[in-house]
């Protein structure tokens, strides 16, 4: 299983995001993305701001980086104000 | 320099840690930091810099004082309102500590006031226009730049040492999911809101973080630094030179 963690309002009640996602071969950030999105449409949105990072096992990777079982897959969603 | 009688009361805090000590406090005090953006996150910045003896400090914001940014930008008061920012911000500074240096600049950054003689750069800025800016000639310009924003109860802390050659930056996190991220979004604080206090923790970790960079003491360069003090959780996550990235890998993406 891969570990999510939606990070600051990504995490809202709201969203319903879930904890974990099952783990597959070729499975990448952008395909549980996309698998996230045709199920919580409100977080699918959110996910598909510009500028929401993600980072696996706490390293900034690229939305096509393999993922692997165990692994744990954070979003971030974009700060830009001050 | 000398520390006089009344420096040595004022810094005693400082002086009694073996790690900043009167060498410390000396280095701070012939340091010159440049502050682009006197907002929700340049005006605790700046009063936590100024009050720890930073000698030569240097403002520019082109913005005056609203009703609007009473409730976050803390060094203005409400007989302020009307009046160019950076103005007011050099007054309440100097009355912080009067040893303080202060060029005040109504108006944006520009290729004028970044060429100055600064040791370190603080982005306070809103916008990603003067992000990329500021990413650009400090890379170029091989100055540290301690970057921060924030947005309704999150917050973010990039700090890049430009000295160091490999040093990913600004644009490398940008750019890291796919290259036409790097677009103004559409919400920032004047849309969405921001919660003050979520302002005065990331500026104050600007500061922190510049005195611990001027010191040569900080260590996390390249790792982004997140807050939301809704949950009351902070995450760091490590930062690499990204190949989308075209200061760092000479690709086509235009910031």
């Amino acid at each position: 299983m891969i570990k999510l963690l939606f990070f600051g309002r990504l995490g809202d009640a709201t969203y319903a995001a879930p904890e974990v996602f099952e783990a597959s071969v070729g499975l990448t950030a952008a395909g549980v993305r996309d698998a996230l999105s045709s199920l919580y449409p409100a977080l699918g949105r959110a996910l598909f701001e510009p500028q929401v990072l993600v980072s696996v096992d706490r390293v900034i990777v690229d939305w096509q980086q393999p993922l692997l079982d165990g692994c744990e897959l954070a979003f971030l969603p974009p700060v830009t104000g001050g | 320099m000398r520390l006089s009688g009344r420096q040595f009361a004022r810094y005693s805090r400082h002086l009694l840690m073996d790690d900043i000590g009167v060498d410390g406090q000396d280095r701070l005090l012939n340091s010159h930091i440049l502050i682009v953006g006197m907002g929700g996150l340049g005006c605790p910045a700046a009063l936590y810099l100024a009050a720890a003896g930073i000698g030569r400090m240097t403002v520019c914001d082109a913005d005056v004082v609203a009703d609007s940014n009473l409730h976050r930008q803390i060094l203005y008061r409400q007989g302020d309102v009307g009046e160019f920012k950076v103005d007011c911000a050099k007054r309440a500074l100097q009355e912080v500590n009067a040893d303080l240096v202060v060029q005040a600049y109504a108006q944006s950054v520009s290729a004028e006031i970044l060429d100055g003689d600064y040791q370190l750069v603080l982005d306070c800025t809103d916008n990603l226009a003067a992000r990329g800016l500021l990413n650009r000639h400090c890379r170029a310009s091989r100055l540290p730049l301690v970057s921060a924003s924030a947005i309704g109860w999150e917050g973010q802390l990039l700090a890049f040492d430009f000295v160091r050659q490999q040093s990913p930056c600004f644009n490398c996190s940008i750019t890291q999911s796919k290259p036409e991220a790097a677009t103004e979004l559409a919400e920032d604080c004047s849309s969405a809101g921001v919660l003050g206090p979520v302002l005065g923790v990331m500026g104050s970790l600007q500061a922190t973080t510049a005195i611990a960079m001027i010191l040569g003491y900080f260590q996390q360069h390249g790792e982004l630094q997140r807050y939301d003090g809704k949950s009351g959780r902070w995450m760091n996550v490590t930062l690499s030179t990204n190949p989308n990235c075209q200061l760092c890998c000479g690709s086509k993406v235009d910031v």
